[in-house]
């Protein structure tokens, strides 16, 4: 059975959007496959997280094993740099929301936006 | 021999070879020029005394020192010319004898200047960086170009000029113009060249020229650019202003307040400026702590960051080449065509990030230790945020949204050999200098060069009064710490990507502190040239009718025809020379 599309307010038939066809890697390079042929699978965004969570964690666990001699005290404690350098990054990250609606700017705010060098030559 | 050639400046050399190879027609004989002047040079920097005057020059009186190395000296200089090596490589696919020219004589000023042994041959070589430097703006022929090349121009001869003003203060004062460090910014001339130095290292407020020039710079141009203006003046603070401690806190500003600015910016050579902003911040703030494990980590960080910083550079450049874009917004999945390169940036990326194991780590490892064993606190978790920023922009988006994230769908060549070959040398030097040492390689050959070392410290190293010690940056401590640092990052990093709440790149135009001197800076000037035109015209006939006026008063009363002529000679002479002895003793008298 098929599913009749769906109209908008007025009545009229709304064109059902199509997905982009996905690039294409035929013309991938031979290196490239060699040794970036991992990335596109689709497991590899969550074995990347396993991965990385499983460094972390072994790193604070080894942290518990080291009597550290810091130079200021408070960093001696366990974690400290671990914490820190989550909250700075999730910090300086969330922080773009607020200042991109605050600053970004049409590119030709300041006139004629910026374009290609003459000494670029493009075969994309 | 080796005398007389260790007595010629390499910097020198660099400088009349540009500009002479802008006058050289036959490209293969210009590039072979310009690729094998820097090594020249860099045999002619091994064969120099240390600590002595090599060249001098009289002139007008001055004894001018045109070449004096020191340890200081010796580490800036010598990262200039691998630098202007390494981009002449990297220029080869290049066909244009103004840039090559200009590019040389560039890294050659900035040579000299390192090597000057007084003000005033700073000073000139100073002026010689900036007016060369600007062909490379020029050179893309935009524009947008065009006129972030004025600007930029007008800045740098700006820092030229109050330093030229502080340099006479200092030779009214002294009698000379020696590069011994200020102690106090109560003596003359010392905040003028402060301000001179400002300026070229980018403080904040100061700093805009950088992210307007660099990314509208030719590709090669911005790979130039990136290694040389701010280093030289990071050289000179460290030659004049150490231990200065406000530098402490201008340092820490600056390596953060890049980080917010480069996380919503699109443009990756402009992303790769403020990260400039912020490396150079590590710097600054080393320089301000002033002892000898501090001045050891900012040297060491100028000469890892010019290897770094120009890879990552070079690596943009090289996607700029191919894609014609450098905007975050338009790229993605490159690394399906141009995997050589995605490589060399991920190495620059870890680089300035300071994983173990790369240059950044051995480098900042030393500014780090420097400020927490001073007990500066706050400056301590600002540089540390500014760590985890670092790794935001350079190490992760740089490389994540040009060659990986959302595949693009653009498939061009790989970079051209010589790029290729220009970020491998790269490359192998961010990796050369940040392994552990083993037999000889690793960072020791970094650590030999550093200007505070036992064997011959450099005279800044002496200021503080704190003792030269061995730093060794492979510890568990050292390790364990930055890698949870890091780690840490990345896993929030993947985890706001996730989530989707890592913000979206979106073409525009970032507002900075520059938006003062480009909206209402620039409508100030409209506006005042609006009202000169219409009043001007009106003032110049009002202007030009009492001159005429008053001229025919002058005329019918001190002509042969006038009123004064009229009387007896001596009345009237008489009459006017106490009138003229009045406004002397008048003036005379004010002007006690």
């Amino acid at each position: 059975m098929t599913v009749p599309p769906e109209r908008d307010s007025s009545g009229r038939f709304i064109k059902p959007e199509q997905e982009a066809p996905k690039p294409s890697d035929e013309k991938m390079h031979p290196m490239a496959k060699l040794i970036f042929g991992w990335v596109g699978s689709p497991r590899t965004p969550i074995m990347l997280l396993i991965l990385v969570i499983l460094i972390c964690a072994g790193l604070v666990a080894f942290d518990l094993t080291v009597n550290r001699h810091e130079y200021l005290d408070f960093a001696n404690a366990n974690g400290f740099y671990a914490i820190w350098g989550f909250a700075a990054f999730g910090l300086a990250v969330l922080s773009g929301w607020p200042l991109g609606k605050l600053l970004r700017r049409d590119e030709d705010y300041y006139g004629e936006a910026d374009t290609t060098p003459q000494d670029v030559e493009s075969d994309s | 021999m080796s005398g007389l050639l260790g007595q010629i400046n390499p910097g020198l050399l660099l400088v009349l070879v540009g500009f002479a190879g802008c006058l050289i027609p036959v490209r293969r004989v210009r590039q072979a020029l310009m690729v094998g002047t820097p090594v020249v040079a860099m045999v002619l920097l091994a064969l120099a005394e240390r600590g002595t005057d090599l060249s001098m020059v009289s002139v007008l009186d001055l004894e001018l020192i045109l070449y004096r190395v020191d340890s200081l000296s010796f580490i800036f200089g010598l990262a200039f010319l691998i630098a202007a090596f390494l981009n002449a490589i990297y220029a080869l696919h290049t066909d244009d004898r103004l840039q090559d020219g200009m590019a040389l004589a560039y890294a050659g000023a900035a040579v000299s200047a390192t090597f000057a042994g007084d003000l005033m041959t700073l000073f000139v070589f100073w002026e010689i960086t900036a007016v060369s430097s600007v062909f490379l703006i020029l050179r893309a022929g935009t524009k947008a170009a065009y006129q972030a090349a004025m600007r930029y121009l007008g800045v740098q001869i700006f820092s030229g000029v109050l330093l030229l003003d502080g340099l006479a203060y200092v030779y009214k004062s002294t009698g000379g113009l020696s590069l011994d460090a200020f102690t106090s910014f109560d003596q003359p001339g010392a905040k003028l060249i402060f301000v001179a130095f400002a300026i070229k290292a980018a403080f904040p407020f100061l700093h805009n020229w950088l992210q307007d020039a660099y990314p509208k710079a030719t590709v090669v141009g911005a790979v130039v650019l990136s290694a040389f203006t701010t280093k030289l003046a990071v050289y000179a603070f460290a030659r004049m202003f150490p231990g200065f401690e406000i530098l402490i806190w201008i340092g820490a500003i600056m390596t953060v307040f890049p980080v917010f600015f480069a996380v919503i910016e699109n443009d990756l050579r402009k992303v790769l400026s403020y990260s400039l902003n912020n490396q150079l911040g590590f710097m600054i703030c080393a320089i301000g702590i002033g002892t000898p494990l501090a001045i050891n980590g900012a040297a060491a960080h100028a000469f890892a960051h010019i290897i770094y910083k120009g890879l990552l550079f070079m690596s943009m450049g090289a996607v700029l080449y191919r894609v014609g874009t450098a905007k975050a917004s338009e790229l993605g999945g490159l690394y399906k065509s141009m995997p050589w390169t995605t490589i060399f940036c991920i190495i620059g990326a870890v680089s300035i990030s300071a994983f173990p194991l790369f240059s950044g780590f051995v480098a900042k490892a030393m500014t780090m230790s420097a400020v927490a064993k001073e007990g500066y606190i706050v400056i301590w978790l600002m540089l540390l945020f500014a760590s985890a920023g670092v790794l935001e922009h350079s190490g992760i988006k740089i490389p994540y949204f040009t060659f990986f994230g959302h595949d693009s769908g653009k498939r061009v060549k790989e970079a051209p050999f010589n790029m290729l070959l220009a970020m491998g040398l790269a490359a192998f030097i961010c990796i050369a200098i940040g392994l552990p040492t083993i037999g000889g390689f690793g960072y020791g050959w970094l650590y030999n060069m550093l200007p505070c070392t036992v064997t011959a410290p450099a005279d800044v190293c002496m200021l503080s009064g704190k003792e030269i010690k061995p730093y060794a940056p492979y510890t568990v401590d050292h390790v364990l710490t930055q890698l949870q640092l890091l780690m840490f990052a990345v896993l929030a990093f993947i985890l706001l990507k996730r989530f989707g709440l890592y913000p979206p790149e979106k073409p525009g135009t970032i507002l900075d502190t520059d938006w003062l001197l480009r909206k209402p800076g620039f409508g100030m000037v409209k506006w005042a040239g609006t009202v000169w035109g219409k009043a001007g015209p009106a003032m110049t006939g009002f202007f030009a009718g009492l001159g005429a006026r008053t001229f025919e008063k002058i005329e019918t009363t001190f002509s042969p025809r006038g009123a004064l002529a009229r009387g007896p000679l001596t009345v009237s002479m008489a009459m006017w020379s106490g009138v003229l002895l009045g406004i002397v003793m008048l003036v005379v008298l004010l002007g006690r």
